[in-house]
Parts: structure tokens; C-alpha cells; sequence
């Protein structure tokens, strides 16, 4: 099995509510997987699940174990980046190196310096995490977790409330620095935009129900974008797009397994966004 | 697992700087009030004879060792005051504060198991914190020598031999140790509690932990008119099972206020078996363990979405 995380039926319940709803996926080796989806869609709290934070129903295993009773072997080949602002205010720098180093049995030390020293985060090794600005902070965090030689990254919002400039390097160096093919990268966020063209595959989760479970490269096929006009319009209408936008009067529709020869002749034909998809799966699940 | 808990041990440290900060404060206070008090009395010394150090005209060796015995006795009670008080607040912090900054989902991320990280807190409360005490009362009672001798000599004494010839030294650290370690010991279903609220708590530590110690003697007394729960919460504030029998009751009248040949030797009133065999120890002992695994399961089990 190639499976590093498999979900079969998973659920949690929080009281009467219901956070995430019978979910099944895999998730193999080497893959970016991108979760998409709303505030309060179930995202945090399945990432949860596979990290062992919380219980749930049904078939859940992480790299071959029960992420919930087996969480400290786990922990030891997984990483995790819950939030930017979860390393302790109060730690210096050097201190949080020493202790991620005497705790962790797969840290390397050498390499969270050699990471560090291309940073900000550098001449500030006797700073306390409270007096760094929240961009050195992540700096920090990812050397820390880049340096542990860990088969999973679960990262969570990582880049929220980062300025452009911070979140763009954010994924250059997650790229460079920790992705291989013997690695693999679970990542929520809301600006599916800026991470669209590093993820593999993708999910999109509403209401605690996985809506898609893609790679990028079927959405291609799977998936077209018509730029349609008056009439044209009305005929590619016909057809049943999933969903459909106004801009600047021109129709834009969006097909789900085209028939592209058909819609070529109705008008310009584009690969939608992700983000496009997201909102016409949303929509789309909740009409 | 005990590099585990030696670097857990540590981060206690670098986190609660008030563990090593505070003991330093007060062995400061301490040595200043003691070196005002030398150049006060030093004015009366004519009128006043404290016959305490350097005072040749002083009873005998024995007389002049207990008196510094009481001198040390006398710094160290404000040091054991400032442990409780330091260790409740510690106590009360330690699993509070990483839920409240969110940093337990960095500590968390690490492989280290949720009750590696709690038992590490109350190893620091039971014996890191007494054991910096110790060593501030060790170094306050050396500079609070090291002053006295100095008063000795500019009166014209034999240091070497009325200062540090009459301190029983090891006797007194010694004793400053036990009692120190034995008392966190004692008190642990104290720690045990503070921890297990500290874990709980969704707001105000401090209060959620005294609130019930006040509330439930209260409740008890209207409805069952016992105090069961008060007398073996408070009941253990009030004596420890580690000296051996003292004339307490007459300990301050007139005619026994002096120092005598009993005060020579601490280590001569405590007894370590006593306090070993005293089952209201263990007791205690089950208490904390029992309350520290809750502590466990609250920081494992409780979902903080």
C-alpha cells in the first residue's frame, strides 16, 4: 500500500454537530495535497484527526498507525505547523533550538542553522520569539520543521495573516527546502490562489463532506471554462454548465466533463481557477 | 525518557524565570536587612548585648552555635514562605499558559508524550523549585557569615574561631534540604490539585483553584454539619510529620527564650522515618498522583478547536 494516509469513513461529532461527515480519501507519497474549503467546513478538524489531536469514528491510519492512540511514534515522522503564532512568545531562538534538538530524534541541527542563516532570523539568535516580527517567526518555524526529517507535513493556515511578500517566500522555500518525493505535504488555506500551482492534487471540503478529491492534472480535463456571447450563450446554457458568472456581460460557464469540441465552437474555451471550481462546488453542493 | 524530562525540566526554567528570580531577590532583601541590621546594633553595641556574634563575653561555644542556628533558622523561614507562594503560582501557570498563547500546539507537534510533559511540571515543583531555594539559602547564609565576620573583626574578634568555628554548616543545609523537599512532598495534593485546575481551567487559575477549597467546607457544614474536607485540606497546612516531639507550648516563654544546647543540631529534631512511615504522607502522595493523571488525561483527551 502506497497510501501514507487512508480515511475510510471517517466522522466527528461535536455534540449534535457534525464536523466532518463520513469522509474517505487517500493521500500517497509524494503528493502537495492542498484541503480547500469554507470557514467552518470541517478542515481544522480533520487535520486534527490525522494528527492525533482528536478522536473520531471510523477508519482513520497515518503512515500505518492510529494517529490517536499511537501519537508519540507518529509525531516522530510527522511535522506539523498548526498556526503562525504557536511557537511560545516567551523562547529564545537558541533555546528553541536546543530543545527541539535534544527532543527530536529525526531534528537536524545543522540543517535548521544552515536554514536560519539565509534568513532575517539569523543575528537574532538570543531574541526572544515575542520580539521577532510574525514573518521571522514562520521563517523560523519552517527551518525548524524543514530541518526534521519527517515523511508528513500537515500544515495549517500557515501563512495566515503573513504579507504578500512573506507568503510568497513561505512556499518558495517550502518547495526547495523541505519537498522530495520521499515527502509529502497536506496544506489548508483560504488563498488557494497562491498555492494552486505547487499542489499535486486537491480536496474541497463543505459542510464536513469531501466534494472533490482530485489531482491538478485531471481538473484539466475534467473541468472547462466557456466565454460565451448573446445567443451562443443561451445554447452553451442548454448544455448544463455547473455553474455560471457575469463579467463585464460576457458569460462565463463552467462544464464538468466537456464535451470540447462542442462547447469550441460556443466560444473561447479557458482552464477555470481553483478557486472558480471552489466557489461552483460550493454552490453547487449546497443548491 | 530522562533526557526527555531533563530538557522539559529545563524549558520549566527558561520559561518561569521567577524559579531562579525570585530566590535571588529575596536572598538579596535578606543579606541587606541582616547587614543593616550589624550597622544598627553596632551603634548600641555598648548598651546592647545581643551576645550573639562576636560577643566574647558570650556563655559558651554551645550557646554561641545555636544562636547562629536561630540567625539561620530565622532567614530561612522567609525563604520557605516565598517557595509556597512561588510553587502555587508555578503550579497554577504550567498548563494554563501554553493553552492560552496556543504554544501546545507547537509542544504538541513534538514527540513527546502529554504525560513526559506533565509529570516534568510537577517534578519541577517538587524538587527543582526547593532545591533553588536551598541553594539561595545556602549562599544567604554564606554572605550573611561573610558580613557577620566582617563585623566581628572591625570589633576587634576572632573570626575563624566565634563565626566559623560555631556554625554548624552542613548540619544546617542539610537540614535546610530535607525540610525544604519534605514540605513539597507534603504538600503535593496541593501541587497535584494546581496542576489538574491549571489543565481544567478555561479562565483565572487561581481563583478556580481556592474557590472550591473555600466553597465546599462551607456547603459541607450546612448540610452535614462536619468539617471532614476542611480539616484535611487546612489540617495539613498546619503540621508535618518530620521533627520529633517539641515542647511547642513552651517553647516562647520567658524562662526558655534563650538559646540553648537543644538548637545546636536541626538535623537532630527532624526525623526522615517518622515522615516516611507517616501514612498521612502517602496518602498525600496518592492524592497528587491521582490528580496529576487527571491533569494527563485533561491535556491528551480535551480538543481545543
Amino acid at each position: 500500500m502506497n497510501s501514507l494516509v487512508s480515511a475510510r469513513g471517517v466522522s466527528k461529532h461535536f455534540g449534535k454537530v457534525c464536523a466532518v461527515d463520513n469522509v474517505s480519501f487517500d493521500i500517497e507519497k509524494g503528493r502537495i495535497m492542498g484541503l480547500i474549503g469554507p470557514n467552518g467546513a470541517g478542515k481544522t478538524t480533520l487535520l486534527k484527526a490525522v494528527l492525533g489531536l482528536t478522536e473520531c469514528d471510523g477508519e482513520l491510519s497515518v503512515l500505518g498507525l492510529d494517529p490517536f492512540r499511537q501519537r508519540k511514534e507518529l509525531m516522530q515522522n510527522i511535522c506539523f505547523i498548526a498556526d503562525v503564532a504557536v511557537l511560545p512568545r516567551w523562547i529564545r531562538v537558541s533555546q528553541l533550538l536546543d530543545f527541539v534538538e535534544t527532543t527530536h530524534p529525526n531534528f537536524s541541527r545543522d540543517k535548521a542553522e544552515a536554514l536560519l542563516a539565509k534568513t532575517k532570523v539569523n543575528t537574532r539568535r538570543d531574541s526572544r520569539v515575542r520580539e521577532l516580527s510574525k514573518g521571522m517567526v514562520t521563517q523560523l518555524h519552517l527551518a525548524i520543521i524543514a530541518a526534521i526529517d519527517a515523511r508528513l507535513l500537515v500544515l495549517d493556515e500557515p501563512t495566515l495573516g503573513l504579507d504578500i511578500i512573506f507568503r510568497k517566500e513561505f512556499y518558495a522555500n517550502l518547495l526547495s527546502d523541505y519537498f522530495d518525493e520521499e515527502r509529502t505535504i497536506l496544506v489548508t488555506t483560504h488563498q488557494v490562489e497562491e498555492i494552486e500551482n505547487i499542489l499535486t492534487d486537491i480536496m474541497f471540503i463543505n459542510e464536513g463532506r469531501i466534494i472533490l478529491d482530485a489531482s491538478m492534472d485531471s481538473l484539466g480535463e475534467d473541468y472547462v471554462e466557456l466565454l460565451a456571447l448573446g445567443e451562443k450563450a443561451d445554447q452553451a446554457r442548454a448544455i448544463g454548465p455547473i455553474a455560471e458568472r457575469d463579467v463585464f456581460g460576457k458569460k462565463i460557464m463552467l462544464f464538468e466533463k466537456p464535451d470540447r469540441a462542442r462547447l469550441a465552437q460556443l466560444g473561447e474555451l479557458h482552464t477555470p481557477s481553483v478557486a472558480d471550481l471552489f466557489v461552483a462546488k460550493v454552490k453547487g453542493a449546497a443548491a | 525518557m530522562i533526557g526527555h524530562q531533563l530538557a522539559l525540566m529545563k524549558r520549566e526554567i527558561w520559561e518561569h524565570r521567577s524559579i531562579y528570580v525570585t530566590p535571588i531577590a529575596i536572598a538579596v532583601v535578606v543579606s541587606l536587612v541582616s547587614l543593616a541590621g550589624m550597622v544598627t546594633v553596632s551603634a548600641f553595641d555598648k548598651e546592647v548585648n545581643i551576645a550573639l556574634f562576636g560577643a566574647t563575653n558570650i556563655a559558651g561555644d554551645a550557646e554561641r552555635q545555636a544562636a547562629l542556628t536561630v540567625f539561620f533558622l530565622g532567614t530561612s523561614w522567609v525563604f520557605l514562605f516565598a517557595l509556597a507562594i512561588l510553587t502555587t503560582f508555578y503550579s497554577l501557570d504550567s498548563l494554563y499558559a501554553e493553552r492560552k498563547d496556543k504554544s501546545i500546539l507547537f509542544w504538541r507537534s513534538l514527540p513527546i508524550t502529554d504525560a513526559e510533559t506533565v509529570i516534568s511540571k510537577l517534578l519541577t515543583a517538587v524538587f527543582v523549585l526547593p532545591l533553588f531555594t536551598v541553594a539561595a539559602i545556602i549562599v544567604t547564609h554564606l554572605v550573611n557569615l561573610v558580613i557577620t565576620t566582617g563585623w566581628v573583626i572591625v570589633k576587634g574578634g576572632n573570626a575563624a574561631h566565634l563565626v566559623w568555628g560555631s556554625v554548624t554548616l552542613f548540619d544546617n543545609w542539610a537540614a535546610a534540604l530535607i525540610v525544604t523537599v519534605a514540605s513539597a512532598i507534603w504538600m503535593s495534593p496541593f501541587i497535584g490539585w494546581f496542576l489538574f485546575v491549571s489543565a481544567f481551567t478555561k479562565r483565572s487559575p487561581l481563583l478556580m483553584a481556592f474557590m472550591p477549597l473555600i466553597i465546599v467546607p462551607i456547603i459541607e457544614w450546612i448540610f452535614f454539619r462536619s468539617k471532614i474536607f476542611a480539616s484535611a485540606v487546612f489540617g495539613r497546612g498546619e503540621v508535618i510529620p518530620l521533627f520529633r516531639e517539641m515542647d511547642i507550648e513552651h517553647f516562647f516563654d520567658e524562662e526558655r527564650m534563650q538559646v540553648n544546647e537543644d538548637l545546636v543540631s536541626l538535623l537532630a529534631h527532624i526525623d526522615v522515618g517518622k515522615f516516611l512511615l507517616s501514612p498521612s504522607v502517602w496518602v498525600g502522595v496518592v492524592v497528587c498522583g491521582i490528580l496529576v493523571t487527571a491533569a494527563i488525561y485533561v491535556r491528551r483527551y480535551r480538543d481545543e478547536s
